[in-house]
């Protein structure tokens, strides 16, 4: 058999499988109710065939069939039920045939089919004796948006009309005292009374807690809540467009039961960091996969993320989902079970971030949206120096420059007495605490946000084009940010059987100097930390002398001035990105369509790096250049039937999915201008340039069955195989299924009146994954770039693997949901059981293998937990609503299983080696590893007689990296128009190590070390043969001996669990009506703040949530840039 | 409805068949498009060999008093400052996974073949090297399951002990050097140090065996004379043209390609050329510029300079060595002396493996031991001083030295053949300390093993040794973590890892 005909063969086996599975569950349907509401033709023909079915039902399905919108009131249209059998008949006389024997009939009312009893004796109703008034007026929704179609009613009466397109309506009741019943579907129906009034506009308010809650789901199909097996948490919006973050993801901190979303300390422009129920692999990406409108986008980080170790350049310069602007989202669906996830395959192992973006919608001229926000932010948290002893060493203040520059970090001095001494800048300064050099080194951040948006459309086609623009200051000095953003969307049809989508979105996003973290080497956020504290560091202004040389300051020239750094180290960087979506779809007869979508998310990415002629530690100068473009394209094709028989709804569909992914990098690495100060890859003595060209390709055919039997039982079964162009042919392939159900009581049963929707659920899936990078099973040569004779080495210090088989990850879950009382108080509890097998895994090694990591399917990885979820309305006035909304998620996650004869990985290490991070059986993943000072049985310190210092113990387990329990607490209240919504959220049980700290003892700036500083430090222990061991550590030495702290990393790990109030929104809506001039539909305006305030936390000296990068390495504080909060104004006009 | 199905189950098909096979094209599409399949093993080699020589510790310089820093980051190798003892990791990180793992790529390649039985001697005898460096610096280290990690999945080698290692060094050096060829094809200018001249390839392997064997006189004397005898018998260097030397190194271009000393020593302090600009605070230690002034040494001018009004004085009243006691940058710093741009810091200068001079010295003590007679130890003495001063013309026109020179230099520096042993050896080491710079590393070795020249140690303020020259290096703290039952099992039979521990041919 040739190659071609076996994977043919191959293939054939595949799709057997999935379309032996599709069948035997069979094919399926849920109800998707389009809200499009127009005028149609009653003669439209159409075929139905129905038994004992609800006529709300029916009317769904022909609203489904023809789109043609009917309204009806609740009271009228209850729970009949009818049977039925036509075949292409006109729609008129299928009507007929369903209501005459109801006793109702129908109208054409503007844009859409009106159903009400019929009208039998005119003549009765002419009692009434009060004259007739006519009433008009316009129906709203929350944002301001006229709603068209909504059903207005005279409440005892059959007569209403509906809202036409700009939302008005008008009609004549019989009296001034009669009252109207505006109903809309998705909204609470309200009741008002006229009350003579000529004009009564009406806002509704959406009814999230609907029994036919619609969510978006894997594909971009939208299901019923009701019929899912698994956990799913939508979020709005319009919950990311007052209070920003830049990067949206990181709005989502809080926010959902068991994601675990971090904004890193990295600045404007930075990444995210989103765990959904725990890191799921030992090694590789545990973060979810983003799609938006039902096609996964890039979420990469040029060039990497930024590492422990790295110095000058070790940058997060950001990753894909920060070039999503906020305004173009309609929701964000988060898919955290399996189930959800089986469908796009191994990326999304770890769930699935889902983007629905806004579309346009059918209305009379262009609708405008305009948002403003205008954010400042400021640094938040500040180091607990010690402020009683000053700059100096051995007890004594500097008292010439030399000395001052030499002690330019260190705090081991006098007792600070307001004397004067020398400081490093050769002036004569009092010798005072200075405790705000924090505050006098970054400035005020700010954040100016704004978006236009045009909506339109008409019954063929309908569009929303939107332009934004942010620009963001960073606290740091010099660096900011700035991204522009174009984005449209437009859907139409293309004739009666095809219809079409398209999306396209352009961003420039470009950010000058990014705050590097990591080392001391060229990190700007050293110096406002570490400068001695007597000193203020705008004496070290501007950081160079007239030539351009940078100034020291202290002893170590690696130790950079930061005002230099600011000044003068160059970092540009900037991103083209392009995502474009184009689908359209089919239908061949009723219930059977095609459709297919292409997708295409590409950027291009150049980034500058310019380290000075004149810099201390490499005074002739470094520079780097990487360019990327990337690009990550999907095309589906999916083949769908929706269909019903008697009480069985079915929906399924088959297809087929090719994933591309190309990155391309080059990058450009040089030293030593040879003309100084003339900054260019051309002016360089040493230049070499490194290329990476990866592409990976992922093959996919799958199918999904979703059974309903009446309102209230449900099966979800679904199917995929992959190929995967990362392993070996042998073993590059993985069949994987999922099966779910749920189950609504509330409908099944006659449940006490208490309980407003009960339902419970339950799902199992697999979902397979191969190795994420290319060209790791089989091992390659290299050239390098050499000046003399060719040079050639492995390519990698990663041991290949030509037997890497893809991993599993199951998942099991189970869930309740219930709501009580009308909706006003309802929870959701999932457990989970999350397990990965076959991990593959980059696995450090020792380097006396010859390589430093191997790749490996290794191991087992379990994450087992509950999310819960509270919420409730305690009060519901006319005037005030107070709406709160508790989640909380426990995940305990534990590392099962290694390679053989492995008990342990590291995964990374900080800087010089302090501390680690290692993955360790029977520990959770992220252990922190580190020494502890040695103690005996007695708790005495062992010292070391030679050197009189304690000893360290070997590497032990400290703590855990990552949080497992978390929580986030929300509240609205509504008074009137004013509306304010607070988020407060925790993270529980991880720990944090601090390399500020470390350096902070090493300095002399910690309280601990102050014992010592009047008479010598008395040391008392027990030396290692276990005899008593004292010793005074003289003044002069205190700075040696606290140095060496260092060795004891326990003494800088500290609990990292924190409570903050995350969010703050005080908004009023702006009461256009009475703006007469302007022809506004709504306006808000709201005062917005972000991480306002720590209301509990552990570390001392910085922020617990201090990670500089989105990589593996979580438990680290490296000297990021500090935590800041924000707070500011968002207006939001609607025209 | 189950006709449609079947309808467009086929169309679905003929759609993956539009996929052209689900997994078509992925074998190509996952090789690296910017590497080959197979190594080359010259290439390989040639890397090989620039980074085993490209270890160059600075901070040996330093413990062997030949520089220091008022930093007390760079100051660590004069000063053995505890919190920076992780510097001393960095030759067991960096050889394995680089030119230990490189060079056994090579032999993978090249044996089996007779043909080629010249190549796998070169890079047998490479192996050796870099082994010694490593193991002369720790102690029992992995050896024979080291860099074995993709050949046969071993992921934690055993260490070996450092008697085992040296038994199989010393017969892969004596193998090696006898399996030589010379009708047959060899590495040409792949090979850095002789281009291909396998005569000299048997010397250079003779010669690393005398430095092993001579290594081992306080542990195994009887051993070390066995193979000091077999290495002289086998013949080793003795003439200037022999020098083992890395060549080809450039001036500008890649960094690889440039003497690794000089641009080490450039970067971290020197790139200035100001002497008072030294990032890492670096000068020459007072020590060894004393002794060559004191001796009148004509080396003192061609190795180093004082900046004097931005220029470069070579004068030897000028010259002056900085304390390694300093803790902060003293006001005078410009009037110390520090290494010369025109010789030692020349980045195109050849870097030096194993010289004449060594081989001398040695052969001074063997004859001192009566274990060769080829010459006097006063004549092999002599013959280590001159090669040594000759040598510093390889590093251009500034390092010519002339006879002349030698000559007077020699007149007052005789061996006391009437002293004792002990007082020979002084002797011997205190000229094999000034001879054999820069190779800081073999005089660290020689001073542990002959306790010359005898240098006063540093008792600096937290330092880790209790004031004492350190005898080894620590192993890196990963190892615990990553070899853990291994690393322990070494600590048992070797001793605790720290700097004091005495490896097996140090013990006293």
């Amino acid at each position: 058999m040739t190659n071609k005909s076996l994977s043919f063969h191959l293939l054939c086996k595949a799709l057997v499988k999935i379309i032996i599975f599709t069948v035997i569950f069979s094919v399926c349907f849920t109800i998707t109710q389009a809200k499009n509401i127009s005028a149609q033709d009653l003669k439209t023909r159409i075929s139905l065939r129905v038994v004992n079915m609800p006529v709300k039902d029916v009317l769904r399905q022909i609203n489904k069939e023809t789109k043609i919108s009917f309204v009806f009131s609740n009271s009228i249209v209850t729970n009949q039920e009818v049977s039925l059998d036509v075949k292409n008949e006109q729609l008129g006389l299928v009507l007929k045939k369903i209501f005459e024997p109801l006793g109702m009939d129908y109208s054409i009312s503007g844009n859409v089919i009106l159903i009400d009893k019929k009208v039998t004796t005119p003549t009765e109703i002419t009692s009434q004796k009060v004259a007739p008034i006519k009433v008009s007026g316009k129906v709203i929704d929350n944002a301001g948006a006229a709603l068209i179609g909504v059903s207005v009613k005279i409440k005892g009466s059959s007569s209403g009309t509906v809202t036409d397109v700009d939302g008005h309506y008008a009609l004549t009741v019989p009296d001034e005292n009669a009252t109207l019943i505006f109903s809309y579907m998705g909204f609470v129906t309200q009741e008002v009374a006229i009350g003579g009034r000529p004009v009564v506009n009406v806002q509704l308010v959406e009814n999230r807690n609907s029994l036919n809650e619609v969510v978006v789901t894997a594909l971009g199909i939208s299901r019923q809540k009701k019929a899912l097996a698994y956990s799913v948490t939508e979020v709005k919006g319009e919950e990311f467009t007052q209070a920003r973050e830049n990067n949206v993801a990181n709005a989502l901190t809080g926010k959902v039961a068991g994601v675990n979303a971090t904004g890193l300390s990295t600045g404007p422009g930075g990444s995210s960091r989103v765990i959904i129920r725990g890191n799921g692999s030992l090694s590789g990406g545990n973060q979810p996969l983003y799609v938006v409108n039902g096609m996964p986008i890039d979420n990469s980080v040029p060039g990497g993320s930024a590492t422990t170790n790295g110095s000058a350049g070790n940058v997060d310069r950001g990753d894909g989902i920060a070039g999503i602007n906020p305004d173009d989202i309609e929701s964000i669906s988060v898919l955290k079970g399996g189930t959800a996830a089986a469908l796009y395959g191994a990326r999304a192992a770890n769930g699935v971030i889902l983007i629905t973006t806004k579309k346009g919608r059918i209305q009379k001229g262009i609708g405008i949206d305009y948002n403003s926000t205008f954010t400042m932010e400021t640094p938040a948290v500040f180091p607990d120096w010690q402020y009683e002893y000053g700059q100096g060493d051995g007890g004594v203040k500097p008292t010439t420059q030399a000395e001052a520059i030499q002690t330019g970090r260190r705090s081991f001095g006098a007792k600070i007495d307001g004397s004067t001494y020398v400081a490093a800048d050769g002036l004569e300064h009092p010798y005072s605490a200075q405790r705000n050099n924090i505050k006098n080194f970054y400035r005020t951040g700010s954040t100016f946000t704004n978006t236009v948006a045009f909506t339109g459309g008409t019954e063929a086609i309908t569009y929303r084009f939107s332009v934004a623009d942010l620009n963001s200051k960073s606290v740091l000095p010099n660096s900011d940010y700035d991204r522009k953003t174009g984005n449209l969307n437009v859907s139409g049809k293309l004739g009666k059987k095809v219809s079409f989508e398209a999306l396209a979105q352009y961003n420039i996003e470009r950010a000058k100097n990014r705050a590097t973290a990591g080392d001391a080497l060229g990190n700007p956020n050293w110096t406002p930390y570490m400068i001695a504290n007597t000193a203020d560091i705008t004496w070290l202004k501007p950081g160079y002398d007239a030539k351009g040389n940078e100034i020291g300051w202290n002893d170590a020239s690696i130790a950079s001035n930061s005002y230099f750094v600011v000044n003068k180290f160059q970092q540009r960087d900037t991103k083209n990105r392009f995502i474009g979506q184009a689908g359209v779809t089919y239908e061949f007869i009723k219930n059977l369509s095609l459709k297919g979508v292409v997708s295409r998310d590409f950027y291009y990415y150049n980034y500058n790096y310019i380290l000075p002629t004149g810099t201390l530690y490499v005074p002739n100068g470094q520079y780097n250049e990487l360019k990327v473009d990337a690009s990550e394209t999907n095309g589906l094709l999916t083949l769908n039937y929706n269909g019903k028989i008697k009480d069985f709804g079915i929906s399924a569909f088959v297809g087929g999915n090719q994933q591309r992914s190309v990155y391309n990098e080059s990058n450009i690495t040089g030293a030593n201008y040879i003309i100084p100060y003339f900054y260019s890859s051309t002016n360089l003595s040493t230049v070499s340039t490194t290329p990476k060209n990866n592409q990976t390709a992922i093959n996919s055919l799958m199918g999904s069955a979703d059974i309903s039997y009446k309102n209230f039982a449900y099966l979800t079964v679904t199917g995929r195989q992959d190929w995967f162009s990362t392993l070996s042919p042998q073993n590059n392939s993985i069949f994987y299924p999922s099966v779910g159900g749920s189950f609504v009581l509330s409908e099944a049963f006659k449940l006490p009146q208490a309980v407003s929707y009960a339902k419970i659920r339950a799902s199992w899936a697999q979902v397979g994954g191969g190795a994420p990078d290319p060209y790791q099973i089989h091992q390659a040569f290299t050239m390098l770039p050499t000046s003399g004779q060719p040079i050639q080495n492995v390519s990698s210090t990663t041991i290949s693997n030509a037997n890497l088989r893809p991993y599993t990850s199951t998942t099991t879950e189970a869930g309740i949901e219930a709501r009580f009382l009308n909706n006003r108080l309802g929870f959701d509890i999932t457990l989970y059981n999350r397990k990965t097998t076959d991990d593959i895994v980059s696995t450090a090694i020792t380097g006396t293998s010859g390589y430093n990591n191997v790749i490996l399917n290794v191991g087992e990885l379990s994450n087992k937990g509950i999310e819960a979820l509270v919420n409730g309305t305690p009060i519901k006035t006319k005037d005030f609503t107070w709406s709160t909304s508790y989640n909380i998620a426990y995940n305990k996650n534990e590392v099962v299983k290694l390679a053989a004869g492995l008990d342990q990985i590291q995964v990374s290490q900080s800087v010089n080696g302090w501390a680690y991070i290692n993955n360790i059986v029977g520990q959770p993943y992220g252990s922190i590893v580190g020494t502890r000072m040695m103690k005996d049985a007695n708790g005495n310190v062992v010292f070391n007689a030679t050197t009189g210092l304690p000893v360290a113990t070997g590497l032990q387990t400290l703590g855990n990296g990552v949080a497992p329990l978390t929580m986030g607490f929300s509240n609205d209240f509504k008074y009137k128009r004013f509306s304010l919504n607070v988020l407060v959220d925790g993270k529980f049980g991880n720990k944090i190590f601090s390399l500020m700290e470390v350096y902070g003892t090493r300095l002399g700036l910690m309280k601990t070390t102050l014992p010592g500083r009047e008479n010598g430090l008395q040391l008392t222990g027990v030396d290692q043969s276990g005899n008593p061991y004292s010793r005074v550590v003289p003044i002069s030495g205190l700075r040696s001996y606290y140095d060496n702290y260092k060795s004891y990393s326990e003494l800088f790990l500290h609990d990292a669990g924190f409570v903050k109030l995350r969010q703050v929104i005080l908004s009023y809506s702006i009461p256009v009506e009475k703006l007469k001039a302007v022809n506004l539909q709504g306006a808000s305006i709201a005062f917005v703040a972000r991480n306002l305030l720590t209301i509990y936390k552990q570390t001392d000296n910085f922020d617990p949530e201090s990670s500089f990068t989105n990589g593996s390495s979580q438990g680290f504080e490296s000297f990021g840039l500090p935590r800041t909060r924000s707070f500011g104004l968002n207006l939001t006009v609607k025209f | 409805m189950k006709k449609n199905f079947r309808k467009y189950s086929i169309l679905i098909l003929t759609v993956c068949m539009g996929l052209q096979a689900c997994d078509k094209g992925f074998e190509e599409m996952n090789t690296n498009p910017n590497a080959s399949a197979t190594p080359t093993p010259a290439f390989v080699f040639t890397k090989a060999l620039l980074d085993g020589s490209g270890d160059v510790l600075n901070l040996l310089q330093g413990t062997m008093q030949y520089t220091t820093s008022y930093n007390d980051v760079a100051g660590f190798g004069a000063k053995y400052i505890l919190s920076q003892s992780q510097q001393s990791w960095t030759v067991f990180n960096n050889a394995y996974p680089k030119e230990i793992n490189e060079i056994q790529q090579v032999i993978g390649q090249v044996s089996g073949s007779p043909d080629q039985v010249n190549l796998l001697s070169c890079a047998r005898i490479w192996r050796i090297y870099c082994f010694s460096r490593v193991t002369d610096l720790y102690g029992d280290v992995p050896y024979s399951q080291a860099g074995k990690g993709f050949e046969s999945a071993n992921y934690k080698p055993v260490y070996d002990p450092q008697q085992a290692i040296y038994a199989d060094m010393l017969k892969e050096l004596d193998e090696a050097a006898a399996a030589i060829d010379p009708t047959k094809a060899n590495f040409g200018a792949a090979d850095l140090i002789y281009n291909g001249d396998m005569a000299k390839w048997k010397k250079f392997s003779y010669s690393l065996m005398l430095r092993l064997a001579m290594r081992m006189t306080k542990a195994d004397i009887a051993l070390a004379e066995t193979w000091a005898k077999k290495a002289i018998a086998g013949g080793v260097i003795t003439v200037d043209a022999d020098v083992a030397k890395v060549s080809g190194y450039v001036s500008a271009g890649q960094d690889i390609n440039k003497n690794p000393l000089a641009l080490a020593m450039l970067n971290s302090d020197y790139i200035g050329a100001n002497g008072s600009s030294n990032p890492e605070g670096g000068k020459f230690q007072d020590v060894f510029i004393n002794y060559l002034k004191t001796n009148k040494d004509p080396r003192l001018g061609v190795l180093s300079v004082v900046w004097v009004g931005g220029k470069a004085d070579t004068t030897a009243a000028t010259q002056k060595g900085m304390s390694s006691s300093l803790s902060s940058k003293p006001a005078n710093f410009v009037t110390y002396s520090e290494p010369n741009p025109a010789t030692i810091l020349q980045l195109n200068s050849p870097y030096l493996l194993l010289t004449n001079a060594e081989t001398s010295f040695l052969l001074a003590e063997a004859a001192l031991r009566g274990w060769y007679s080829g010459a006097s130890a006063s004549a092999s003495y002599v013959n280590g001083i001159s090669a040594s001063m000759r040598q510093w013309s390889l590093f251009g026109a500034g390092g010519t030295i002339s006879d002349n020179q030698i000559q007077t230099y020699i007149k007052y520096h005789s061996l006391n053949t009437a002293g004792t042993f002990a007082s020979q050896m002084e002797q011997i080491y205190t000229q094999f300390w000034v001879g054999v710079y820069p190779n800081s590393q073999e005089v660290f070795a020689s001073y542990r093993r002959t306790g010359y020249p005898a240098l006063v140690p540093n008792n600096y303020v937290g330092n880790a040794t209790g004031g004492k020259i350190f005898r080894r290096f620590l192993y890196p703290a990963t190892e615990q973590n990553l070899n853990g039952e291994n690393y322990q099992a070494t600590i048992a039979r070797q001793g605790p890892d720290e700097f004091l521990t005495r490896m097996w041919w140090d013990r006293p």
